[in-house]
C-alpha cells in the first residue's frame, strides 16, 4: 500500500442542518486538527453532535460555515471519487447482507479503484490479503458476513476501509454493539493501524475510560464549546468534569475513573506501601469518603500493609483490624449507620 | 472468489443454461395439438415439409409465446433484483410496490383516452410503441413516488405498504376511467387486459425484446454499482459512488423491464421477488455479476415452466399465466417472511 499522509484541519467550522426555517446550527466555531500517525478520539456525551460532525467530515451533508480542509485543500473541491482515494468511513450501522462473503465486502473497499465490471487485479487482492492480516481476520475469508460475531464485523468493516486504502479513516461509534473485550481490542487495533500504517484515524465514542488509555488525542465535544489536546492535558484543566456535568458524573482526577456523585462520608487518610494504597482509597473513595494527603485532618486514619492487613488507627473508638478492603468499607458504613 | 467456488459457479451456469434451452423447446411442444418433437426442430430451423396449419402453429402461436415467455421472466427478475438492492428490501418486486399497476394505468391512459387513434393501429408496430411507451410512463410514475417516498422513510414494511397502496390508487384510476369510457374504447381495454403470453404478437416482439435488452444492458451497466449499494448509502457515497446517477439507471431499467412486459402480458405477479431469491439460494453470493445472470437464466425458466404448467399438457384450455406464478411465487415469499422474520436487509 502506498502511503500519502494527510493532515485534517477544521477551520472555524460550522456544522448542522438546513431547514426550511433556515440553519439549525448544532455546533459552531470549530477549530479542530489531526496529524498522520495519529488516532483522535471525538468525545462527547449522547446527542450532543458528534455523528453530525462525523458526516460533515465525510461531505455527507453540507457544512454550513468555515471548511475543513485535507492536505490543506477544502474538502468541496475534491471530486467524490478522488475523496474516496483521501477518505474511507465505518459507519455504526450494522450492515446486514445475507449471502455475502468477508472476502466479498473487502473486495468492494477497491469500488473506487476497479474498471466499470469491477474486475480485481492482482495488487488489489494483495491489498485485501495484508488488510485481514492486519485485522487479524485470517481463516475467515470464506465466512458471510452475517455469521460474524460483533468484534469480527467490526474488525471485517474496517478492514474494508483499509482495502480502500486512505490515508484518512473516520468511524461513527466503532466499539457502540461490542463487549468490553472487543471494545478494548478494536480501539487498540486503530491505534496500531493509525501508528504503523500513518493513517489519521477519528472515531467518536462516547467512552472517554477507552479513548484516555489508547488515543493520541481528544476532540471533546462539551455543550458549549469543542476542545482538543491530549486526554491528560485535558484532565489536568478539569474538563473532563464538564462532559457529563448535566449528567451528576463526575470524573475522578486521580483514579481516572468516572463515578456518580455522592454523598460526603468523612474525610480518610490512608498510609502504607502504594499499591496497596493506592486500591483502599479506591474502595473507600466508591464507598463516599474523601481521600486527604494529610493524617492530621482526616477524620479516619487507615494503614495498610504488605500482607494486606488493613487497621483503623484513629477515627473510632478502639482500632480496628481487617483481612480485607470489603471488611473495612462494610464496617466504616455501618458503624456511620449507627451514628 | 476461489478456483473451486468459480468452478462451481461455471457450472451452476451451464446447468441453468442448458434447463432453459430445455423448457424453452418444451414449452414450444406443449399445446392442445400434439406436434412431434422431431417435427418441431425441422420447423424452427426452417426445413420441413409439413403442412402449413401445423407451420403456423409453431411459428406464429408457440414461438412467440416461447419467446415472451422468457422475455417476461428475465424482464420481471432482474428488475426484482434490482429494486430490491435499491430498496434494500428482500420483499420489494415490480408487482407489489405497484410498478406493473403504474404500467396498467398508463396503458389504461392511452386505449381510454385516445382510443380512436388507437383502434385502427393497435396491433401495429406504431401501436405497440405508443402502448409499451405509455406503460413505461405509468411504471415510471410510480417507480419515481416510491423512490422519493424511500430517500425519506428507511421503514421497509412502510414502503411496501405504500406501494400497495399506489397499487390500488393507480387500479382505481383505471375503474374510473372504464366507467366513463365508451363502449369501442371499454372493449379495446378489455382486450388488452386480457393479456397473456400467448396474445403477444410477432410485431409486438418486435418491440418487446429491443426494450427488454436495452433494459438489460442498464443493469448489466449498474451491477458494480449495486454491489456497493448493498452497504447502505452512506458506505456508497464514501466509495465516491454518484448515488443519484445509479438511481436513476435503475429507475430507468425497471421501468422498462416491468412497464414493457405488463404493456403486452399484463400484470404477472410475484417472479420478480421470488427469482432473485432462489439465485441468491443456489449462488450464495450477494454480486451483482453473478446474481444478474442467474436471474435471466431462472426468470425464463420458472416462467416457461409456469407457462408450461398453465397449458395443462393434454387437456383444451389454458390457465392464467398469473395465477401458475402465484403458485410458484408465494411459497418463495413465505419461506423469506419465515427465514428472516425481522427485515433488516437483502
Amino acid at each position: 500500500m502506498e502511503n500519502t499522509k494527510v493532515y485534517i484541519r477544521l477551520n472555524d467550522l460550522s456544522v448542522g442542518y438546513r431547514t426550511r426555517k433556515g440553519l439549525k446550527e448544532i455546533k459552531h466555531s470549530l477549530n479542530l486538527s489531526a496529524i498522520p500517525g495519529e488516532l483522535v478520539a471525538l468525545v462527547g456525551s449522547n446527542g450532543i453532535g458528534k455523528s453530525t460532525l462525523l458526516r460533515s467530515l465525510c461531505g455527507f451533508q453540507d457544512i454550513l460555515k468555515g471548511e475543513v480542509c485535507f492536505n490543506g485543500k477544502p474538502l468541496n473541491l475534491y471530486k467524490s471519487r478522488d475523496l474516496a482515494k483521501i477518505l474511507s468511513f465505518v459507519s455504526t450501522d450494522v450492515v446486514r447482507v445475507q449471502n455475502m462473503r468477508v472476502r466479498d465486502l473487502l473486495a468492494l473497499g477497491r469500488f473506487p479503484y476497479t474498471n466499470f465490471i469491477g474486475t480485481l487485479t492482482r495488487d488489489d487482492l494483495v491489498i485485501i490479503e495484508k488488510a485481514v492480516d492486519l485485522v487479524g481476520l485470517h481463516g475467515f475469508e470464506e465466512q458471510m458476513i452475517d455469521e460474524l460475531s460483533d468484534g469480527e464485523r467490526q474488525r471485517a468493516m474496517i478492514a474494508r476501509s483499509l482495502v480502500q486504502n486512505t490515508p484518512v479513516i473516520i468511524l461513527d461509534e466503532p466499539t457502540a454493539f461490542l463487549d468490553i473485550r472487543n471494545k478494548y481490542e478494536i480501539v487498540h487495533l486503530l491505534h496500531n493501524l493509525a501508528r504503523n500504517e500513518e493513517k489519521t484515524i477519528v472515531f467518536s465514542t462516547h467512552d472517554l475510560n477507552i479513548a484516555t488509555s489508547e488515543v493520541d488525542k481528544i476532540w471533546l465535544m462539551l455543550e458549549d464549546e469543542v476542545l482538543e489536546g491530549a486526554p491528560e492535558d485535558l484532565i489536568l484543566h478539569g474538563y473532563y468534569n464538564k462532559v457529563f456535568a448535566s449528567e451528576n458524573i463526575i470524573f475522578d482526577e486521580f483514579s481516572g475513573d468516572f463515578r456518580l456523585k455522592k454523598t460526603f462520608r468523612g474525610s480518610f487518610s490512608v498510609e502504607g506501601p502504594e499499591l496497596p494504597k493506592r486500591w483502599t482509597i479506591h474502595a473507600l473513595a466508591r464507598a463516599g469518603f474523601i481521600y486527604t494527603d494529610n493524617a492530621r485532618n482526616a477524620a479516619i486514619n487507615v494503614t495498610v500493609s504488605d500482607t494486606l492487613k488493613w487497621e483503623i488507627v484513629t477515627g473510632t473508638k478502639e482500632p480496628a483490624g481487617f483481612t480485607s478492603a470489603y471488611d473495612l468499607v462494610q464496617y466504616l458504613l455501618k458503624k456511620q449507620m449507627r451514628e | 472468489m476461489s478456483s473451486s467456488a468459480k468452478l462451481k459457479n461455471a457450472s451452476l451456469f451451464l446447468l441453468l443454461f442448458l434447463a432453459a434451452v430445455l423448457f424453452f423447446v418444451l414449452d414450444i411442444f406443449t399445446g392442445s395439438l400434439l406436434i412431434p418433437v422431431k417435427q418441431v426442430f425441422s420447423i424452427l430451423f426452417g426445413f420441413s415439409d409439413a403442412s402449413e396449419e401445423i407451420k403456423t402453429i409453431v411459428l406464429d402461436f408457440r414461438l412467440p409465446k416461447a419467446l415472451t415467455a422468457v422475455a417476461a421472466g428475465v424482464a420481471l427478475s432482474v428488475s426484482g433484483l434490482q429494486m430490491q438492492t435499491i430498496f434494500r428490501n428482500p420483499l420489494a418486486g415490480p408487482y407489489v410496490l405497484g410498478i406493473s399497476a403504474g404500467a396498467s394505468l398508463g396503458v389504461a391512459v392511452l386505449v381510454l383516452g385516445f382510443s380512436s387513434v388507437l383502434s385502427l393501429s393497435f396491433f401495429t408496430i406504431s401501436g405497440s410503441w405508443a402502448i409499451v411507451l405509455m406503460a413505461w410512463l405509468g411504471s415510471g410514475l410510480v417507480m419515481f413516488l416510491i423512490l422519493a417516498v424511500s430517500i425519506r422513510v428507511k421503514d421497509i414494511m412502510t414502503i411496501l405498504i405504500l406501494g400497495i397502496l399506489f397499487a390500488s390508487a393507480a387500479s382505481s384510476f383505471v375503474s374510473i376511467m372504464q366507467y366513463f369510457s365508451s363502449e369501442t374504447m371499454l372493449k379495446s381495454f378489455i382486450i388488452w387486459t386480457m393479456g397473456s403470453l400467448g396474445s403477444v404478437t410477432h410485431s409486438q416482439l418486435k418491440v418487446l425484446i429491443p426494450s427488454v435488452l436495452a433494459g438489460l444492458l442498464i443493469a448489466f451497466f449498474s451491477a458494480k454499482s449495486l454491489d456497493v449499494m448493498l452497504l447502505g448509502e452512506q458506505y456508497a457515497k464514501s466509495m465516491g459512488l454518484r448515488i443519484k446517477t445509479v438511481r436513476m439507471m435503475v429507475f430507468i431499467s425497471t421501468s422498462i423491464l416491468a412497464g414493457s412486459i405488463t404493456a403486452f402480458c399484463g400484470p404477472i405477479g410475484f417472479i420478480g421477488i421470488a427469482v432473485p431469491h432462489i439465485a441468491r439460494l443456489l449462488f450464495k453470493t450477494a454480486s451483482h455479476h453473478i446474481l444478474i445472470p442467474a436471474s435471466v437464466l431462472l426468470g425464463a425458466i420458472i416462467l416457461l415452466i409456469s407457462d408450461i404448467v398453465a397449458q395443462l399438457p393434454g387437456m383444451e384450455s389454458t390457465l392464467p399465466i398469473n395465477s401458475v406464478t402465484a403458485l410458484v411465487g408465494i411459497p418463495v415469499i413465505i419461506w423469506i417472511i419465515l427465514k428472516n422474520r425481522k427485515f433488516t436487509s437483502v
